[in-house]
């Protein structure tokens, strides 16, 4: 097996392993306000990582090795790997940066240039093509060389794998031997000690979860406040209620009384009309 | 002594109820139907895509009635109840960007099921079926899509609507009637928003749990396929059944979603712009991310005219969903190995690479037009 095959055979299930783990550590800090890709967040993400990468890789190295190379590494495999890994790693990935930085200035550069000499030469090239062009353009000689780079890595990754591979002792039996042997790995022994730890951390996440999350939004609206009008609610006393009817009530009275002293007879005539009559509506303008 | 029991073989309370139930209704029948599904080759992570997708639905369900305690659907209230769902309601903030980002992580989600079906060529015959039905409900969830942009009611809701029903407006014999039907008059306006919303919050979801439903028996009907390599005996070795192990992957496949959502929401929540006018000021107009590639390939000259917005808006989409629903029929070869079937592993790349470049073009031509 090539070593590029066997780096990523290692490396893409490690990965997909340990990411629901650290998933639930970058929620937990995004809930506590901390960005985990910065300052103390990033810090706490990458320390909280390492002994998932550990448990990660031994677990999944272990796997490949027996499945597909029928060999059964020595103990602490996982540790003594992602040291390795982890040197060779921090070595590498700042040159891919670097190197990837590098091409990509260049690509755009020299595709601007190419657009520009044939837009002077030529042809106007319109708006929406110019983009598609110019972004495949630069784009295919950056991947090209990032894919070279990451097989690189991959293939510095499968070398070291190589040199477990080659300290190992192999494995007898059939092909049903091997698929129960890994397979056993990923079984706890304490079947529901595991469950009972596995629930519990579940409702502490829980828990944590719901003291932690704003109950109202952390991120209001940058052009304009949200401005809720409330009705001015009026307290209602029934005494007060009664107090203030009864007063209405008095008034009432002492207003038919002075009415019916004006009128004793209840006659009407046509000038004179009750304080309510006075009131008639007004024509609406037309 | 006679008619003495054991009492650690008596059966406690529990195990009464579950004994109860069972003689009524076949609990344990059921049970076994359900969890012991023989997973050809053993479980993978590569099957847990379908019950994700099963996953985010139920809690866009959830989330859904939750904001329908609060929101209102019409044109006076949709954008104030909305605002009031993120400023006023306890973590209403939280359940309306949880189901935002739930809706796009769906769409996301049958793209990679869709694709891993067809990499692994499970389309073919015993389950042409499963296929056609997966593709209904591919548009389904694309119309829960459409539909349910509307309903906040700003700007962005509005205009990606215009787009949307300007582009089914293009459909010969029924674009039209389509268009009208969906928007209730000229604009956009309440007709709209009511339609909208009954479309999203009633049709829609019957019609995702019925075809789910139908999606799922068929499925258990014709059985997994099962990976497209390996030997018959590293086959029978790796055979398991589907429970614990890939009802294990599918939890934390799951889980996984469910916090990456999560995060999406904590990092980009729902932000309101304007409330809707039939101005577009200053606001350039255009579709859900998930249309932008069609959006900006219509930018193109040669999609230019009346005939060249017909191609691209409608014969060539309709083409390729077209390929896609005869796809199990005129590719009948029982090879499943994609690395065997190049024309199908370039095609899936080729339309991998369009969606990808003019999606990431359509950002960029933003700043050409501001």
């Amino acid at each position: 097996m090539s070593n590029v095959k066997l780096g990523l055979l290692v490396f893409w299930p490690t990965f997909w392993t340990g990411f629901p783990i650290k998933m639930v550590i970058v929620f937990l800090l995004l809930t506590a306000h901390i960005h985990p890709w910065e300052g103390t967040g990033l810090a706490a993400l990458l320390l909280l990582s390492i002994p998932i990468d550990i448990w990660a890789l031994g677990l999944c190295a272990r796997t490949v090795l027996l499945e597909r190379l029928s060999v059964e590494p020595s103990k602490g495999m996982g540790l003594r790997l992602w040291a390795q890994w982890a040197v060779f790693s921090v070595v590498y990935l700042p040159m891919l940066v670097f190197v990837m930085g590098g091409t990509k200035a260049l690509a755009i550069s020299a595709t601007e240039a190419t657009v520009h000499f044939v837009e002077e030469s030529f042809m106007v090239i319109p708006v929406a093509e110019k983009i598609t062009l110019e972004l495949l353009m630069w784009t295919t000689p950056t991947t090209i060389v990032l894919i070279a780079l990451l097989a690189g890595w991959m293939f510095g990754l499968g070398t070291l794998t190589q040199r477990v591979v080659r300290a190992s002792t192999p494995v007898s039996g059939s092909f049903q031997d091997m698929v129960y042997k890994w397979d056993a790995l990923r079984i706890p022994k304490d079947q529901p000690l595991f469950l009972t730890a596995f629930t519990g951390v579940g409702v502490v996440l829980v828990v944590l979860f719901w003291g932690l999350l704003p109950v109202s939004t952390p991120h209001p609206h940058e052009d304009y406040e949200f401005i809720d009008v409330k009705k001015v609610e009026r307290k209602i006393v029934p005494k007060d209620v009664i107090k203030s009817a009864e007063k209405v009530l008095a008034r009432a009275e002492a207003t038919i009384k002075e009415l019916e002293k004006e009128n004793p007879t209840g006659d009407k005539t046509k000038d004179e009309k009750t304080p309510a009559a006075k009131e008639e509506p007004k024509p609406s303008p037309k | 002594m006679s008619g003495h029991q054991d009492p650690v073989n008596e059966p406690n309370v529990f195990e009464k109820v579950v004994d109860f139930v069972d003689e009524r209704v076949g609990l344990k029948t059921l049970q076994a139907k359900m969890l012991n599904e023989p997973v050809p080759g053993g479980s993978r992570w590569a099957y847990a895509f379908g019950s994700v997708l099963l996953f985010i639905f139920i809690l866009q369900v959830v989330t859904g009635i939750l904001l329908m305690f609060y929101y209102v659907p019409s044109t006076d209230h949709a954008y104030a109840s909305t605002q009031y769902i993120i400023h006023e309601v306890d973590y209403g903030w939280f359940l309306l960007s949880y189901h935002f980002w739930g809706s796009s992580a769906m769409v996301v989600m049958v793209f990679a099921h869709m694709s891993q079906v067809f990499l692994w060529g499970a389309y073919k015959k015993p389950r042409e079926l499963v296929w056609l039905v997966g593709l209904a409900l591919f548009g389904i969830v694309m119309g829960f899509g459409f539909t349910g942009y509307l309903l906040p009611w700003d700007q962005r809701a509005f205009w990606a609507t215009v787009v949307g029903v300007e582009i089914m407006d293009k459909t010969p014999l029924i674009g039209d009637f389509m268009a009208r039907f969906l928007k209730g008059g000229p604009t956009p306006g309440q007709m709209t928003i009511s339609r909208f919303f009954v479309i999203h919050v009633m049709v829609l979801p019957a019609a995702l749990m019925g075809l789910a439903g139908l999606h799922i028996f068929l499925f258990r009907k014709a059985g997994p396929a099962g990976p497209f390599r390996g030997t018959p005996e590293e086959l029978k070795a790796k055979t398991d059944y589907f429970f614990p192990r890939q009802i294990w992957k599918d939890i934390v496949a799951m889980a996984s979603v469910f916090l990456i959502i999560c995060s999406l929401a904590f990092i980009e929540p729902v932000v309101l712009l304007e409330e809707a006018t039939p101005d577009p000021g200053d606001y350039h107009p255009e579709p859900e991310w998930y249309f932008l590639f069609l959006f900006q390939l219509l930018r193109l000259k040669i999609f230019g005219g009346e005939l060249g917005q017909f191609l691209g808006s409608i014969a060539l989409p309709g083409a390729f969903m077209a390929l896609l629903a005869v796809l199990p029929f005129i590719d009948t070869s029982p090879e499943r190995n994609i690395f065997k079937r190049p024309a199908s592993l370039i095609g899936w790349i080729l339309v991998m690479l369009m969606i990808l470049v003019f999606t990431v073009s359509a950002i960029i031509n933003r700043d050409f037009l501001d």
